[in-house]
C-alpha cells in the first residue's frame, strides 16, 4: 500500500527494452561475465545525493569550451579545477575524494541515466529506487536483491537504512530491513524495567484482536523487531572503535555508524543513507560547495576508518543522484531539473578512473545532458561483480557491465 | 518493510481491507445507525485528535449528522496567537537597502547567523503554539486541516529567507480556509510569501523563469504525477513571473515589468495567462478533483482509496464548486466511514500521536519534551522532509520511528504524569476492574483477552504472579505503567 498513487493502474506508451546499443567506449566490459564473486563479507553503501547534484559543477568539463558559455555566472574556473585531466576535474571542494581518486579508489561513471528521463524529484528517485523505468514498480532494487541473496532469517540487520524513513530502494517481500538513526537513539527505554519489558514483548506480539486492519499485522511486526533489535544492536556492534576523527556532520555521523556496522561483521550486505538537499534552484554555488565538500571530506574518513580496520576493500560505496541539473544556468544563480549526471563507485575494490563518455555540451536533450549509460548497467556490474548475485534476478532485461569493478 | 503480506481480499492490487468488496452506489451516503464508544472514538481520531473518555461518552448515542455538524461548523479563526513571533523585517528596515549593501562579508555572516539563530528559536516555540493549540482547540477539525494543509502545500521554515511570521502568516491562511474553497486557497497559498520563496517563484522572471513552483503546483499540489507535460510547466512558469518578496516588509507584491505577458499554451487551452488564471485551468481538469478526491479519502477514510470512490467525492467536490465544507461533512457521515474497512485503517502520524496522548488522557498542556521526540518519529512541524510533505502511512513504521514513539510514550506516561492528575487516578483499585477501564478508555476494548490477562497480570492480580498486589502505594506507578502498555499496544497506533 506504500505510495498508493503508484499501485493503481499501470503506466502505457514508455516500454523501452534493453539499451545494447549505445556506444560505451572503454567503459563497457567486452568479455564475458567473470564467475560471480564469492561475496559472503562484502558491504554496498548506496548513498542518495538527494535533490538533483549538478554533475557538471561537480565533475568540472574544464575542457568545454560550451560549458563556460553555458554558465556565465556558475561555472567553475579552469584554474581552480582539480584536474582529472585536460578536459575534466572535481570541484574544487572535492580535494578530499581527489585524494582518494588518486589512490586509485573512485571510479567516475558517465552520463548516467535511463531513457525518457522524468523531471520529478518523485517519479525520477522512485525510478532509481526501484530500477522500473517503464512501470510502477513497489520494491526497491535493493529489497529485491537482499530477498533473493538467500540471507539468514534470524539476522535483524541484513539490510539497514541510516535514514529514519525507509527509502523505498530497501523495500522488498521477504527481508524487512530496519532504520537506525543512531545507536543512542536505537534503544527502548523500557528494556530499563523488567517487568514492563516482559508484558510489552507479549502484549505487541497479541494478534487476536477483535478487529481487522491493514496495517494491524505491520504494526506487530515492527514493534516486534525494534525491541529486539534495539536489544541486539548494541551487543553487536558495541566493541567496534572508530581509528580517526570523522566531520562533525550529519553524514559524517552517519558514516562512522556505517564504518562500524560494516566492521563488525553482523552480516549486514547494504546500507543506505542520504544527503542533501542538492536541489540549487537558486544561490547554487554555495549550497552545492559547502554539500560537495561535506560529501567529500566525509568519504574520506570513512575510508580511512574502514582502511584502519582492514575494510577498505570490502566496502564498496555508490552515489547517485536523481537527476543532474539543466547546462545552462537559470535567472537565479541555479539550474532546473536535468537529466543524466555522474556517479562514483567508491573502495578499495574498484578499477579507480573515468567510464562512459563525458557529456556532450551541444548534442543535448531539450538543453539536457543526454544518458550514455544505463543506471541498471551500473547496478548489474554491483550487482554480479560485488554482491555475486545474477543481475536477472533483481532487474528487468540484460545490461552490459562497467569494468569500474575487478 | 514488507511489500506484502498474507491477504484475504483485494480491490485495490496491493491493498487488503476487511468487510468484503466495496459497495460503491452506498458508500458516500449517510449512516444511519447511531455512534457507539468505538464510533464516537473513531470519528473524534478521524476529525481530529482523539479524546478522552468523558469526550467518547459525550457523543455515545449522537447520530452521525448531529455530531458531524457539530464538527464541522465552527469559528473562523480566533484563539490566542503566538508570542514574540520573529519577524526580521524590522531589522532590514533599520538597515534600508543601502545599509545592507555597505555591510562586509563578515559583518553580513554575523548579521544572518543571528538571524537564524533567532528563527530557529522563535520556530521551535511556534510548533509547541500550535502542538497545543491542536491539544485544546474547541475546533479540532480546523487544525486538522491545517496539518493537512500544510503537509500538501508544504514550506519548509527557516530556509530561502522564510521567517517564522511568515510560517505563522501561512498557517493562520490554511487555518481560515481549512473547510473553505480549495480553489481559492490554492490561488491564496500561491501568492503567500513563505511559498513564494519556498519554491522559489519569488525569483521567477520573465527574462528568466524559474520551472519549480510551476511544477510541484500541478505534480504535488493539483494534479499529480504524469497529468501534464514539460511544455505545460514552462508555460505555466511564464505565467507566474513576477511576484516578489520584499525582505523589508516580509510580505509578497507583484511586480509588472518583470512578468511575461506574452501568450502561453498551458493543458490544450491559450491566452495571456497569469498565476490565477493557471489555477482556473488546473481546477477544470477532472484530475484535480480526483487527486484531491484521493487526498481527503486518505486524511479521513483509508489510505490507497478504490477509483471508484474515488470518483465519487470527486464528482461532490465539482457539484460544490471545490467547496470543501459540505464534501468533508458527507465523507464523515458516510457508511464507508462508518464501515470495517475503515476502522483503524489509518497509522497515527507522530503529531496525531503525540497530540492524542494528551487527550486520550485528559492532560491539557504539551511541554517540550515533544519537540525533540517529534523529530525522533519523523515529524517534526514546519519542517517536513521535503517540497512532498511527509508521506505517511506505512512510512511511519520503521523500528526506529517506533522506538522513538515508544519512548517518548514512556517518559510521558511514566515519569511526567507521576505528577499530574488524570482520569488514570480514579481507576480502581482492583485489577481486573482497572485492566477494564484502562482498555476501555484508551482503546474502546479493541484488544485480546490475552491482552486483558497480561495487563491484569501486570497489575498485581494474578494470583500465582511474583509481583506484589495492586495497594494504595504501589497504585500509581503501576497504573501508570499498565497505561503505557496499554498505549504501546500495536491497536494505538492506528487511527
Amino acid at each position: 500500500m506504500k505510495r498508493s498513487r503508484f499501485l493503481i493502474g499501470t503506466i502505457s506508451g514508455l516500454a523501452v527494452g534493453a539499451n545494447t546499443d549505445h556506444v560505451f567506449a572503454r567503459a563497457l566490459a567486452a568479455a564475458p561475465l567473470p564467475g560471480l564473486p564469492g561475496a559472503a563479507n562484502r558491504v554496498l553503501v548506496v548513498l542518495n545525493l538527494q535533490g538533483g547534484n549538478d554533475g557538471l559543477n561537480c565533475v568540472v568539463p574544464h575542457g568545454d569550451p560550451h560549458y563556460y558559455q553555458l554558465r556565465p555566472s556558475l561555472a567553475i574556473s579552469q584554474s581552480d579545477v582539480l584536474g582529472i585531466d585536460a578536459q575534466l576535474g572535481f570541484n574544487p571542494h572535492m580535494s578530499a575524494l581527489k585524494t582518494l581518486y588518486d589512490r586509485g579508489m573512485v571510479a567516475v561513471v558517465q552520463g548516467v541515466g535511463y531513457p525518457n528521463p522524468d523531471h520529478s524529484h518523485f517519479r525520477s528517485t522512485e525510478i532509481w529506487q526501484t530500477a522500473a523505468p517503464d512501470r510502477y514498480e513497489h520494491t526497491g532494487w535493493i529489497g529485491r536483491y537482499l530477498d533473493d541473496a538467500n540471507l539468514p532469517q534470524s539476522n535483524l540487520f541484513n539490510g539497514v537504512s541510516l535514514e529514519p524513513i525507509l527509502p523505498e530502494v530497501m523495500v522488498g517481500t521477504k527481508v524487512d530491513v530496519p532504520a537506525i538513526a543512531s545507536e543512542a537513539a536505537y534503544g527502548l527505554r523500557i528494556d530499563r524495567n523488567p517487568v514492563q519489558r516482559q508484558a510489552y514483548a507479549r502484549l505487541v506480539n497479541d494478534n487476536r484482536l477483535p478487529f481487522a486492519s491493514p496495517y494491524l499485522a505491520h504494526v506487530m511486526e515492527i514493534e516486534d523487531r525494534s525491541q529486539r533489535g534495539s536489544e541486539e544492536l548494541p551487543r553487536l556492534i558495541g566493541g567496534y572503535r572508530p581509528a580517526g576523527a570523522y566531520p562533525a556532520t550529519p553524514l559524517g555521523r552517519s558514516l562512522a555508524l556505517a564504518a562500524q556496522i560494516a566492521g563488525s561483521n553482523i552480516g549486514t550486505r547494504v546500507i543506505y543513507e542520504q544527503h542533501g538537499s542538492f536541489d540549487t534552484h537558486v544561490n547554487q554555488l554555495a549550497v552545492q560547495n559547502r554539500l560537495l565538500a561535506e560529501f567529500s571530506d566525509a568519504m574520506k574518513a570513512f575510508y580511512d576508518d574502514l582502511a584502519a580496520h582492514g575494510n577498505d576493500g570490502r566496502v564498496l560505496t555508490m552515489t547517485f543522484s536523481e537527476f543532474g541539473r539543466r547546462i545552462a544556468e537559470n535567472g537565479s544563480s541555479g539550474t532546473d531539473h536535468g537529466e543524466a549526471s555522474p556517479l562514483f563507485l567508491i573502495g578499495g575494490g574498484t578499477k579507480g578512473g573515468v567510464y562512459g563518455t563525458a557529456p556532450d555540451l551541444t548534442q543535448t536533450n531539450m538543453g539536457n545532458v543526454r544518458f550514455t549509460v544505463d543506471f541498471r548497467s551500473v547496478y548489474a556490474t554491483i550487482l554480479e561483480r560485488w554482491l555475486g548475485r545474477p543481475a536477472s534476478h533483481v532487474l528487468d532485461g540484460t545490461f552490459d557491465q562497467i569494468a569500474a569493478l575487478a | 518493510m514488507l511489500a506484502s503480506a498474507t491477504r484475504t481480499h483485494v480491490d485495490v492490487p496491493g491493498v487488503v481491507r476487511p468487510g468484503g468488496s466495496l459497495d460503491a452506489a452506498t458508500a458516500l451516503a449517510p449512516f444511519d445507525g447511531v455512534l457507539d464508544e468505538r464510533r464516537a472514538a473513531h470519528l473524534l481520531r478521524r476529525a481530529g485528535f482523539g479524546g478522552s473518555p468523558d469526550d467518547v461518552r459525550r457523543l455515545r448515542g449522537a447520530t452521525p449528522a448531529s455530531a458531524v455538524d457539530a464538527l464541522v461548523h465552527f469559528a473562523s479563526t480566533g484563539g490566542a496567537t503566538p508570542q514574540n513571533l520573529y519577524d526580521p523585517s524590522a531589522l532590514f528596515r533599520q538597515y534600508g537597502v543601502r545599509g545592507l549593501r555597505s555591510l562586509t562579508s563578515e559583518q553580513r555572516r554575523q548579521l544572518f547567523k543571528e538571524i537564524r539563530r533567532n528563527e530557529v528559536r522563535s520556530t521551535l516555540a511556534l510548533q509547541l503554539w500550535w502542538l497545543n493549540r491542536m491539544l485544546t482547540t474547541p475546533a479540532p477539525l480546523q487544525e486538522k486541516m491545517a496539518l493537512f494543509f500544510h503537509g500538501h502545500f508544504t514550506t519548509v521554515a527557516v530556509q530561502k529567507g522564510v521567517s517564522p511570521a511568515m510560517v505563522f502568516a501561512q498557517n493562520q491562511l490554511f487555518r481560515a480556509n481549512a473547510l473553505g474553497n480549495l480553489r481559492e486557497l490554492t490561488r491564496a497559498v500561491s501568492k503567500d510569501p513563505a511559498m513564494l520563496l519556498y519554491l522559489d517563484n519569488a525569483k521567477n522572471v520573465a527574462a528568466h523563469p524559474n520551472e519549480n513552483y510551476a511544477r510541484e503546483l500541478m505534480e504535488l499540489f493539483t494534479l499529480g504525477v504524469d497529468r501534464f507535460s514539460e511544455n505545460d510547466v514552462r508555460e505555466s512558469a511564464r505565467a507566474w513571473t513576477g511576484w516578489r518578496v520584499s525582505r523589508l516588509t516580509g510580505t509578497a507584491f507583484f511586480n509588472p515589468r518583470l512578468h511575461d505577458d506574452g501568450t502561453k499554451t498551458f493543458l490544450g487551452k491559450s491566452g495571456d495567462f497569469n498565476g490565477g488564471d493557471i489555477v482556473d485551468v488546473i481546477f477544470q481538469q477532472p484530475d484535480c478533483a480526483r487527486f484531491f478526491a484521493a487526498a481527503l479519502l486518505s486524511l479521513f477514510v483509508y489510505d490507497a482509496p478504490e477509483p471508484a470512490l474515488v470518483d465519487g467525492v470527486a464528482r461532490l467536490l465539482r457539484a460544490h464548486d471545490y467547496e470543501l465544507s459540505p464534501v468533508v461533512a458527507t465523507i464523515l457521515r458516510s457508511n464507508v466511514f462508518f464501515s470495517r474497512r475503515a476502522y483503524r485503517a489509518l497509522v497515527k502520524s507522530p503529531v496525531e500521536f503525540v497530540v492524542g496522548a494528551h487527550r486520550s488522557l485528559g492532560v491539557t498542556e504539551i511541554d517540550r519534551s515533544a519537540l525533540p521526540a517529534l523529530r525522533g518519529m519523523g515529524q517534526t512541524l514546519f519542517y517536513p522532509p521535503n517540497v512532498a510533505g511527509w508521506p505517511g502511512g506505512e512510512n511511519w513504521l520503521t523500528s526506529q520511528m517506533m522506538i522513538a514513539r515508544q519512548n517518548y510514550l514512556a517518559g510521558f506516561v511514566n515519569v511526567q504524569l507521576a505528577a499530574t492528575s488524570t482520569w488514570l487516578d480514579a481507576a480502581p483499585m482492583d485489577p481486573a476492574a482497572a485492566t477494564r477501564a484502562l482498555v476501555a478508555g484508551l482503546l474502546q476494548q479493541d484488544a485480546s483477552p490475552s491482552a486483558y490477562a497480561q495487563l491484569q497480570s501486570y497489575l498485581g492480580g494474578a494470583g500465582t504472579s511474583a509481583i506484589p498486589m495492586l495497594n494504595t502505594e504501589n497504585f500509581p506507578v503501576r497504573i501508570h505503567g499498565a497505561a503505557y502498555l496499554t498505549m504501546a499496544m500495536p491497536a494505538y497506533q492506528l487511527a
